[in-house]
């Protein structure tokens, strides 16, 4: 079993300095998104204040009601405006930004190591492409603007305060102390709140994609009750996350709602006792409770995003973090003078102290077939990835070349790539045309090359131009073998390392495809690990792997002859019945 | 406040998605309603607000009167308090509302979706009844919101309409007028957001779509190449999603500033009425002030009323998915009743095939299709004249308790290795793991190891032969299976081929294969062609008299 690691996650300081690079990108459009945004947010003070004049004026008995009328009415039309452009600015930015940071993660991505790709699972990198890509688009595209929108309007409302009367701004500072402590007491519950209730909703959709994807076993092995107790245990965890951050908010929002009206109570209180004693207007009474009013709408929307934020930042810290991953070797000058694939004393381990290879030695011969046989965990598929240059052997080593050999992690990709490529049981047929899912092997290929490669593979399904991959016409794993086959045979390369790459075959169809591959493939080396005997058969050479090591090694006659643990297998095949050898 | 989810989801009414929101609704009724009353309540609180705030301005500072000061000062708290809580009771019985409705949905999916089986994959894609979940009861559980909080919204609206009326008749009109007005002018604005925005939304999906295809062949793309190329497609196909995303801007920007604009010179037009009224006395200054803030409060339920209609459209869209999955019955209805007297033979008459118990029948077939026709009928997952124990499967009783066809299709679900495989409670996992040859997979994770979804952590043969452990582990009357050894190397699979002939003793076993490994350990070889056995026997009496099935296993070696 593939141990599935984790990837790394970007460390807080990390996503700062990416965060300020981004912002950094696109400075004019920046600025210019800015700009628009506080012209709007003064616009927007002005009618508090113009009717603290007409309040002042009604007293007074003399005032210019038509021109301020109309000037609140020309405030309206600028603020409208101005806040259609911003928004547009600032959004145009936004989806630039995100376009960018996906673009940026998908490039990260297709750099991964080659063993890390090979040993994690993709289920963690497959999360952070679409659970993370889409947190972070309601970061950019809402938090962010609305919460940069919402603190300019905050200062400049709390500027305009201060404006009208110093001594009427005072009273509103009651409310900072209380909001400052609820959301002391929020923001870090509500972080974890949150990640769970995405977890537990994650996890419920999961449970109903098994049900429906497996519906068929679910009806053959009668698990429907099965399956509605995990659907309805999923929804009650899901309640208890959903619970939880309610909780949370059943505190936040009184409080909220309360520090939103206390100030403006505070400031008609001390602001009536101010104008009694001849120390504001009453215009600029009026005028401060009006903007203390008007300040909760971005107070509010600031505070409704924090958490979003957060949110983005956990999930920006995983999309950089797939950039950490180290890289698993370091090209050296040398190039191979040959074709020729050694592995000498190969020792590797996937945990330290437990060896599955111990000291292996094989010299491939150019052109020659081999196939490998040998029980599960044998360490077969192992052996042939660090052929295949994927992984590195602890100790010994793997090299390509005749007099100066090369070790092959030793060769950067597009090298290594030349010379040895691995197609294993697991195939994947990407969305898009066939001939993509074909040249991607080698870019530039034309489609008389194309063809020619899917002829080599007896291929039966549909033409170039055919969509294929998920939303697309539906391939049989035999026909996704057979054109991961047909990817290696456009691709080239000296040596290949086929790990039970014609398993999902019918047998007998397999068969005629090893068979037409080996026409094409002719002169080539190949790797085979395979458990049908057959292809043993029609190998040059038989390496049985048992336990880490190859034990018999020979042609299928000599082999034969020899009578030992493939002769058994053999004679079993055909019929001459042996006992169970493991004795149970 | 009562705890989700329900035990039973009740059976919904699914004659159409008007009827299935109806259906939701009337069975959380007293939440909807109290929702909707405490909307009004919440609503009002905020509406009264500006009054409050005129008469303190007129009462308390106009009038230098320290005392009525405190007391509408006063005032507004104790209806800041009123709004604190019927805005917190409010939003609690909101959320409980929109899980309710959500969890309901999800809970009728996930068993319409377990009652139809093999039926569903024929008649929905896998995605679409997925998207339920993921999407579709979001956009439900909207819509049971949108219907509390936009009858608070229509309350308030009229409410203040009513003050303003009875304080100044003109201005209480202009409201009127002008509320209806601000409604139609952002009409048009808001449906060309709504249609970029569902464009933007699909080509997002796809792109996603993209991405996770892309991670999916991550081994391939970097095992073979070709990384240029497709991060260059994704690079169109992300340029594609950032100009629809700044179409939607375009669309949205617009109605932010229609937002701020409208309802804005509304406000501009009752202050201005207002403050001549009040320089021609009709009007107090407090009341001057009051009038501007009912203006601005106007703009909260109005756009409440904007999200009313898209939502609710919304929730009619998704809960026409959900009906059409509702409505769809199993192909093959399993409803026998009778009780065989014992064990008896198992009678394909379609091919001559007759399985005994406590023998192991394999059936090889020229063409694999074949076999798996045959199975199908033994399951009965298609139609066919099969009898077991002399009873014909139409009309035996608990069928799939009885006969177990096992495929490479089936799939593992996620959930603790060892519960994960016991599915019936009867047979022995530990001897069925032995037989699969699967007790190292158990040995090296752990029996309680958490399965990820699918088993895609396990490699196509260690897979295969938890499919095998499982399927044995079940202990049916009849067990099928269907090439349960093609993914396994070939030292397993003749570990395997041994144990199973000791498995099941007294049990009926038929193995679809033409693995020669397999087919040696056989009680009885059914060679079939064209659908029919043409030969019987063992594997080496086979060999030895029909040509056709020695060349078929043996594949002319």
């Amino acid at each position: 079993m593939s141990t599935a690691r984790k990837l790394p996650v970007a460390s807080a300081a990390q996503v700062r300095a990416y965060a300020r690079r981004l912002t950094l990108r696109h400075p004019r459009a920046l600025a210019g998104a800015l700009a628009l945004h506080a012209l709007a947010a003064v616009c927007g003070l002005v009618a508090p204040r113009l009717l603290g004049e007409l309040v002042d004026g009604v007293s007074r008995g003399r005032a210019a009601i038509d021109r301020i009328g109309l000037a609140i009415a020309a405030f309206v039309v600028a603020q409208g405006v101005l806040t259609w452009l911003a928004h547009y600015a600032s959004a145009r930015l936004g989806e630039r930004v995100l376009a960018d940071l996906r673009e940026e993660f998908v490039d990260r991505v297709l750099a991964l190591p080659l063993s890390t790709v090979e040993r994690a699972g993709t289920g963690d990198l497959v999360s952070r492409t679409s659970r993370d890509v889409d947190a972070l688009a309601t970061s950019v595209r809402y938090a962010v603007p609305e919460t940069l929108i919402g603190a300019m309007a905050v200062v400049f409302t709390a500027g305009a305060l201060v404006l009208t009367g110093p001594l009427v701004a005072l009273p509103c500072l009651v409310a900072v102390p209380l909001l400052w402590g609820v959301m002391r007491w929020y923001l870090p519950r509500a972080r974890e709140g949150y990640l769970r209730e995405n977890a537990a909703w994650a996890e419920m959709t999961d449970g109903l994609a098994e049900t429906v994807h497996g519906a068929r076993t679910v009806e053959a092995f009668g698990l429907a009750a099965a399956r509605r107790r995990r659907g309805d245990a999923d929804i009650a965890r899901t309640w208890r996350a959903e619970r939880y951050t309610l909780r949370l908010r059943t505190v936040l929002y009184p409080v909220i709602e309360i520090s939103f009206v206390l100030p403006v109570a505070a400031t008609l209180l001390v602001g009536g006792l101010l104008h009694a004693n001849g120390l504001a207007s009453l215009g600029q009474v009026t005028a401060a409770t009006l903007y203390v009013v008007q300040i909760n709408g971005p107070i509010e929307m600031l505070l409704s995003w924090l958490d979003e934020l957060q949110v983005g930042g956990a999930s920006l810290a995983r999309l950089l973090g797939v950039g950490n991953v180290p890289p698993d070797r370091v090209a050296g000058e040398a190039r191979p003078d040959g074709e020729r694939l050694t592995a000498r004393g190969v020792h590797y381990a996937y945990r330290p102290g437990h060896d599955v290879l111990h000291g292996v030695d094989l010299a491939l011969r150019p052109g020659e077939r081999l196939a490998m046989v040998g029980p599960s965990g044998a360490g077969k598929s192992t052996l042939g990835r660090l052929v295949a240059g994927v992984d590195g052997p602890r100790a010994g080593t793997v090299t390509v070349g005749e007099g100066a050999a090369v070790p092959l992690v030793e060769l950067p990709l597009e090298e290594l790539r030349g010379h040895v490529a691995l197609v294993t049981q697991e195939h994947h047929v990407f969305r898009g045309a066939l001939r993509d899912n074909l040249v991607m092997a080698r870019p530039g290929a034309t489609d008389e090359e194309a063809a020619a490669a899917l002829a080599a593979v007896d291929w039966d399904g549909p033409g170039l131009d055919a969509r294929v991959g998920s939303g697309g016409e539906t391939l049989s794993p035999a026909q996704a073998q057979q054109l991961a086959l047909a990817r290696l045979v456009l691709a080239d390369p000296h040596t290949l390392v086929l790990d039970e790459a014609t398993s999902l075959l019918d047998p007998r169809a397999a068969r005629r495809l090893e068979r037409s591959l080996a026409a094409v493939l002719d002169g080539r080396t190949v790797v085979a690990i395979a458990h049908r005997l057959h292809t043993a058969h029609d190998a040059d050479r038989v390496a049985v792997v048992e336990d880490g090591r190859i034990t018999e090694l020979g042609t299928h006659d000599a082999l034969l002859e020899a009578n030992g643990s493939y002769a058994a297998l053999w004679a079993s095949w055909h019929g001459d019945h042996q006992p169970d050898r493991t004795g149970r | 406040m009562r705890t989700l989810p329900v035990d039973d989801p009740g059976t919904p009414d699914h004659r159409s998605p008007t009827r299935y929101l109806t259906w939701l609704v009337r069975t959380q009724a007293p939440t909807v309603i109290a929702g909707a009353l405490l909307g009004v309540v919440w609503m009002l609180a905020q509406a009264v607000m500006p009054a409050v705030v005129g008469r303190a301005i007129d009462q308390g500072v106009a009038a230098r009167d320290p005392a009525a000061l405190a007391l509408w000062a006063g005032a507004l708290l104790g209806l800041g308090v009123v709004q604190a809580v019927a805005g917190v009771t409010r939003h609690r019985n909101s959320v409980f509302n929109w899980l309710a409705a959500a969890f309901r949905t999800v809970q009728v999916t996930t068993r319409q979706a377990a009652r139809l089986g093999a039926t569903l994959p024929k008649r929905l894609s896998a995605g679409e009844v997925v998207s339920v979940g993921v999407s579709d009861v979001a956009h439900i559980g909207d819509a049971m919101d949108i219907l509390s909080r936009g009858s608070g919204a229509i309350v308030a609206i009229v409410a203040v309409a009513a003050i303003m009326l009875v304080a100044s008749p003109p201005l209480g009109l202009i409201v009127l007028v002008g509320v209806p007005v601000i409604l139609l002018l952002a009409a048009p604005l808001l449906r060309p957001y709504r249609r970029r925005e569902d464009a933007h939304r699909e080509l997002v999906g796809e792109l996603n779509t993209h991405a996770t295809d892309l991670v999916g062949g991550l081994r391939v793309l970097r095992g073979i190449g070709g990384e240029t190329l497709f991060a260059e497609r994704y690079r169109g196909e992300s340029q594609r999603v950032r100009s629809a995303g700044v179409r939607v801007a375009a669309a949205e920007s617009r109605l932010s500033g229609a937002e701020v604009l409208l309802p804005g010179l509304l406000v501009a037009l009752v202050t201005w009425a207002g403050a001549r009224y009040a320089a021609d006395g009709r009007l107090s200054v407090g009341q001057l002030v009051s009038f501007y803030g009912y203006a601005v409060f106007l703009i909260h339920p109005l756009k409440t009323l904007g999200e009313l209609a898209g939502k609710l459209t919304k929730g009619h869209v998704a809960a026409g998915r959900v009906v059409r999955l509702l409505e769809l019955e199993p192909e093959v209805p399993l409803a026998g009743t009778v009780r065989p007297d014992g064990p008896g033979d198992l009678v394909d008459a379609g091919s001559g095939l007759v399985a005994r118990p406590g023998e192991l029948t394999m059936v090889a077939a020229a063409d694999p299709r074949d076999a798996q026709a045959v199975a199908d009928r033994l399951g009965r997952h298609a139609p066919g004249e099969v009898t077991y124990a002399g009873v014909p499967l139409a009309d035996l009783a608990d069928l799939r308790d009885r006969v177990l066809v096992a495929v490479n299709e089936d799939r593992l679900f996620s959930g603790p290795l060892a519960g994960s495989l016991t599915t019936t409670g009867r047979g022995d996992l530990d001897a069925a793991l032995v037989t699969a040859n699967a007790e190292d997979i158990v040995a090296a994770v752990g029996r309680d190891a958490h399965v990820a979804e699918a088993g895609r952590e396990f490699s196509g043969g260690q897979q295969q032969r938890l499919r095998l452990a499982r399927a044995l582990a079940a202990d049916p009357e009849v067990l099928v299976l269907v090439e349960p050894t093609s993914a396994v190397d070939a030292h397993t699979e003749a570990r395997v081929a041994d144990r199973l002939r000791a498995a099941r003793p007294d049990r009926i076993t038929v193995v679809c294969t033409t693995s020669p490994l397999l087919l040696d350990r056989a009680d009885r070889v059914a060679y079939v062609e064209d659908g029919r056995v043409v030969a019987e026997g063992t594997h080496r009496e086979l060999l030895d008299t029909a040509s056709r099935y020695a060349a078929v296993v043996t594949r002319g070696m």
